[in-house]
C-alpha cells in the first residue's frame, strides 16, 4: 500500500509520492528511486536504497531541450552530475526556479576571453604584420620586389575587370607610349631612381596612378584624361617617383600579399572574390603615412626643378582633383584620400612662389604633338 | 490480487547478462523541425552568431532522443564555451595568415621570385591543422556527452591523430585508393582506443580487412571508370589521325585500322549507358560501404567486457538519403524560383536599360524584387538545413538506434566517473576551418 501514488495538486499540496531513476554520478548504475516532498522544510527527498538524498526546491534545475516530453530530467545547482529522472510532472510546478541556468561556464569570464581575443586580432592586424612588413621590406632582394610588383599588378589587372574574367587591357598605342617614354626619361634623369621603371597605363575611367614595388608605375587612363597640361600629369609622374625611391608600395604589398590569396581559399570561391576585391581597392588606394605622401610631395617638387619643370604643377593636379571630386562620391584616388589636401596645394604654390623670387625659368616638358599622342594612348 | 509497484519491480529485477540491451529512440520530428527551424531563423537574423547557441541545443535534443537501455544520453556543452573557442581559434588564424603568410611570402619572393611556393606551404600547413581540428571537437564533444551520469571522454593525442592521419592519407592515395579503408579503420581505431565511458576505455576489435569488401564495390568501377576514360581519350586523339586512311585504297592495313574504328565505334554507343550505370552504382556503392563499415566498426568496439553492435539496413538508409535529397531539392528548387526570376529581370533591364524607361516606378519595383530574392535566398539556406534535419538526419539517428545494442549490458553498473575535461577553445578550430562535424 505504501508505494501507491499520492499525488496532491493544488497551489500548495501536503506531499508528493513519485517514483524515478536517481543517477549518483559516482558509478553508471541506474537506482530507482522513490520521491516526496518534504512541505515543511520545502525540499525534494529521494529514497534511494534505504538513503535519503535531500534536493531543496529552489535548487532543482530542469536539464532542457530534451526530446523526450513524457519524462523530467532533473539537476542539482551546484552538483555538475548527479541527476533524477522521473515521469512525475506535477514535481516540476512545484521548483520555483526550474528553468534558471545551470552550467559550468562563467559568462563574465568569457566574455573577458572574448575581448582579449579580439584585441589580440587587432593587435595582429594592426601592430604586428605592418611592423613586420616594413622591416621584411628592407630585406628583399630587387628581383624579389619586382617579382612581388608583377605579381600585385595582375592580381589588380584582374580584380578590376572581373565581369570579362579578362585582366584589364593596357594601352599601347605607340606615339603615345613613345611620348610616355619621353616624358618619362626627362624626369627620371632628374630624378636618380634607385631602380629602372616599368610604366603602364591601364584603360579605366578612374582619376588614379599608383606604384608598385619593383618600380612599377601605373597611371588610369582617367588621369590621362583629366590632367590639362602634360606639366600636371609630369607632376603625378613624380609624386609616384618618390614612391618608388622611399619604397612605400613594398611596405604595403607585403603587408597584403600574404593574406590576398590564402584569405580566397580560407573562404571558397565567392566570398573570398569579395575579400580579394576588397584588399585590392585597400591597394590601389594606397593609404600611406601622411609622412609619406608628404615625403613624395617634396621629392616630387624636387624633381620637377631639376627637370626645369613648374613645380607649382602637382599643385594644379591637386586642385584639379579637389575640383572634380570635392568631397563627394567616387575619391577614389589615393591623393583625395587625404584629408589636408589643401594644405599640399597650398605647400606645392608656396614652393612655386619660392622659386619664382630666384628666377626660375621652366621649359615644356612635352611638344605639343607628343601631349596629344599621349593624350591618345588607349586609342 | 497483489499490485507490483513499477519500483519494485526494477528493485527485484535482475537483468539477465545474456539478452543484449536495446536502444530506445523518442522524440518526434515534428517537434525537432519547429526546433530547427526557430533556431536557424535567429542564427540568419543574428548574421550566424546564434549558430553556437543552435548546435548546442540541437544537440542536446538529439542526445536526450538517443537512449541506451532506456537512459538518454546527455550534452552539457555550452553555447558560450563555443564562442570562446572560436575566438581563440581566429586569433590562431590570424596569425597564421598574417605573420606566418606574410613570412612565406617574403622567402617565396626574395628565393623564387613568385608566390606560388608560398601558397603551397601555406596550404599543406593547414591539412595537419584539420585533422587536429578534427580531433579536438571530437575531444570536446566526447567530453560534453554523459549517460547515467557519467562523462565520456577522449584522452589527449590530436598531434598524434594528424601524424597519422597524413600517413594514412598518403598510403591511400599512392595505393589509387585500395588502402582507403585501411586508412578508416586505424584512424577510428585511434579514437576508439582513447575514447572512455567513466574510467574505462573503450576498445577497438577487428582487422582493417573486414572493411575491405564493401570498399571494392565502390574502388573497382571507379578504378574501371578511369580506364575508360583514359581509353576513350586515347581512342579520340588517335582517331582523328587515323581518319585519312580509311579513304585510300583497301589493304590488310587499312582493313586492320577500319576494324578498330568499328570497335571504337561500338565502344562509343555504349558510352551514354556506361555513364548512366556508374553515375547509379557509384552513390549506392558509397552508401553501402558506409553502412557495413559503421556496422563492422561498431560492433566490434568493447567496453568493459559489454559489446557494442549495430546493423543499419542499406536499402532503409538509401530510402533516407533518396526521400530526403529529393524532398529537400524540390522545396529549393520552388524556392529558387523568386530568385531566378529577380536574377533574370536584372539582366534584361541592365542590358535594354528598361530602368530609364520605367522611372520611380521600376526602381521601385526593382528595389522590392531584390528584397525578396535576398529573402528567399536566406530562406534556402535555412529550409535546406531544416529539412537535413528533419528528413535525413533524425529518420538515420532513428534507423541506428533500431539496431544498436549492447551486449552483456550489466558490467557497466560498476563503471566509476572520470574527471572533468577542462577544454579551453571547445571545438573552435573546427569552427573555423569548417571541419565537418556531425551536427
Ligand atoms: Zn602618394
Amino acid at each position: 500500500m505504501s508505494d501507491t501514488m499520492t499525488i496532491h495538486v493544488g497551489p500548495r499540496p501536503a506531499a508528493l509520492g513519485a517514483l524515478g531513476t536517481y543517477f549518483d554520478g559516482e558509478t553508471a548504475e541506474a537506482q530507482p528511486a522513490r520521491l516526496r516532498i518534504e512541505e515543511g522544510q520545502q525540499v525534494l527527498v529521494i529514497e534511494v536504497r534505504g538513503q535519503q538524498k535531500v534536493w531543496p526546491l529552489t535548487d532543482i534545475r530542469r536539464v532542457p531541450d530534451q526530446a523526450d516530453r513524457e519524462q523530467l530530467v532533473l539537476a542539482l545547482a551546484g552538483d555538475p552530475v548527479v541527476r533524477l529522472v522521473t515521469d512525475e510532472h506535477r514535481l516540476a510546478q512545484r521548483c520555483p526556479n526550474l528553468s534558471r541556468r545551470n552550467s559550468h561556464v562563467k559568462r563574465g569570464r568569457v566574455l573577458g576571453w572574448a575581448m582579449a581575443a579580439l584585441a589580440s586580432v587587432a593587435l595582429i592586424v594592426f601592430v604586428l604584420v605592418p611592423r613586420m612588413a616594413d622591416q621584411l621590406a628592407e630585406y628583399i632582394p630587387p628581383e624579389g620586389e619586382k617579382a612581388l610588383g608583377e605579381t600585385t599588378l595582375s592580381q589588380i589587372r584582374t580584380a578590376m575587370n572581373q565581369a570579362n574574367l579578362e585582366p584589364l587591357p593596357f594601352c599601347e598605342n605607340a606615339e603615345g607610349v613613345a611620348a610616355l617614354k619621353a616624358m618619362e626619361t626627362r624626369l627620371s634623369d632628374a630624378a636618380n631612381l634607385p631602380v629602372p621603371l616599368s610604366v603602364h597605363v591601364l584603360d579605366h575611367p578612374m582619376v588614379n596612378a599608383f606604384a608598385l614595388p619593383g618600380g612599377h608605375i601605373v597611371f588610369f587612363k582617367g588621369l590621362i584624361d583629366t590632367a590639362e597640361t602634360p606639366e600636371e600629369l609630369g607632376a603625378v609622374f613624380a609624386h609616384e617617383m618618390g614612391h618608388v625611391v622611399s619604397r612605400d608600395p613594398t611596405r604595403h604589398a607585403l603587408r597584403s600579399a600574404g593574406s590576398i590569396g590564402v584569405l580566397g581559399l580560407l573562404f571558397g570561391d565567392f566570398a573570398g572574390g569579395a575579400v580579394v576585391l576588397f584588399l585590392t581597392e585597400r591597394l590601389i588606394e594606397a593609404q600611406y603615412s601622411q609622412a609619406a605622401e608628404a615625403n613624395a610631395d617634396t621629392f616630387a617638387m624636387a624633381t620637377l626643378e631639376n627637370a626645369e619643370v613648374r613645380p607649382g604643377a602637382l599643385g594644379d593636379m591637386f586642385q584639379k582633383f579637389l575640383d572634380k571630386y570635392g568631397d563627394a562620391e567616387g575619391t577614389s584616388a589615393h591623393f583625395l584620400s587625404h584629408p589636408k589636401l589643401g594644405d599640399r596645394i597650398a605647400n606645392s604654390s608656396a614652393r612655386q612662389a619660392e622659386v619664382t623670387a630666384t628666377g626660375f625659368t621652366d621649359t615644356p616638358l612635352l611638344t605639343d604633338q607628343q601631349w596629344t599622342a599621349l593624350k591618345g594612348i588607349c586609342r | 490480487m497483489q499490485v507490483i509497484s513499477p519500483w519494485d519491480a526494477a528493485k527485484s529485477m535482475t537483468e539477465a547478462p545474456d539478452t543484449p540491451a536495446e536502444t530506445e529512440f523518442s522524440g518526434r520530428r515534428g517537434r525537432l523541425f519547429w526546433l530547427a527551424l526557430k533556431l536557424g531563423f535567429l542564427t540568419v537574423l543574428t548574421l550566424g552568431m546564434y549558430r553556437f547557441w543552435m548546435k548546442t541545443r540541437l544537440r542536446r535534443w538529439y542526445w536526450s532522443a538517443f537512449r541506451p537501455m532506456g537512459h538518454p544520453l546527455e550534452y552539457v556543452g555550452d553555447p558560450w564555451e563555443k564562442l570562446l573557442g572560436f575566438l581563440i581559434a581566429v586569433v590562431f588564424l590570424a596569425f597564421y595568415i598574417g605573420v606566418v603568410n606574410l613570412l612565406l611570402m617574403f622567402a617565396s619572393f626574395s628565393l623564387f621570385n613568385g608566390n606560388v611556393a608560398a601558397y603551397v606551404l601555406s596550404f599543406i600547413g593547414v591539412i595537419p591543422l584539420w585533422f587536429y581540428a578534427s580531433y579536438r571537437a571530437r575531444r570536446y564533444v566526447l567530453a560534453r556527452t554523459r549517460w547515467r551520469g557519467i562523462r565520456f571522454g577522449l584522452a589527449p593525442g590530436a598531434w598524434g591523430y594528424a601524424g597519422r592521419a597524413l600517413w594514412h592519407w598518403f598510403l591511400a592515395i599512392v595505393t589509387l585508393g585500395i588502402l582507403w579503408p585501411r586508412k578508416a579503420f586505424y584512424l577510428e581505431k585511434y579514437i576508439t582506443d582513447r575514447t572512455y565511458f567513466g574510467a574505462e576505455a573503450m576498445e577497438q576489435g577487428g582487422k582493417w580487412t573486414g572493411l575491405l569488401r564493401p570498399w571494392l564495390g565502390v574502388w573497382l568501377p571507379l578504378i574501371a571508370a578511369i580506364v575508360c576514360t583514359a581509353a576513350v581519350i586515347y581512342f579520340e586523339t588517335n582517331a582523328i589521325s587515323s581518319i585519312p586512311q580509311l579513304d585510300g585504297p583497301l589493304t590488310p592495313g587499312a582493313l586492320e585500322n577500319d576494324m578498330v574504328h568499328r570497335a571504337e565505334a561500338s565502344l562509343f554507343q555504349m558510352l551514354p549507358a556506361l555513364v548512366v550505370i556508374y553515375l547509379i552504382w557509384q552513390p549506392l556503392a558509397l552508401i553501402n560501404y558506409n553502412v557495413k563499415r559503421l556496422r563492422y566498426l561498431t560492433s566490434n568496439k568493447h567496453l568493459a567486457g559489454a559489446q557494442l553492435s549495430l546493423a543499419p539496413r542499406f536499402w532503409r538508409v538509401t530510402g533516407i538519403y533518396f526521400w530526403g535529397y529529393t524532398l529537400a531539392s524540390l522545396v529549393a528548387m520552388i524556392l529558387l524560383v523568386p530568385i531566378a526570376i529577380v536574377a533574370i529581370a536584372t539582366a534584361v533591364g541592365l542590358g535594354a536599360e528598361i530602368g530609364l524607361e520605367l522611372g520611380a516606378m521600376g526602381h521601385l519595383s526593382q528595389v522590392a524584387m531584390t528584397a525578396i530574392a535576398i529573402g528567399s535566398y536566406f530562406l534556402l539556406f535555412l529550409m535546406w538545413s531544416v529539412l537535413m534535419h528533419a528528413f535525413i538526419r533524425f529518420p538515420l539517428m532513428r534507423h541506428y538506434a533500431e539496431s544498436f545494442q549492447i551486449a552483456n549490458p550489466t558490467v557497466l553498473n560498476a563503471i566509476t566517473q572520470r574527471p572533468r575535461d577542462e577544454f579551453g577553445e571547445a571545438e573552435g578550430f573546427a569552427e573555423a576551418l569548417d571541419v565537418g562535424a556531425a551536427i
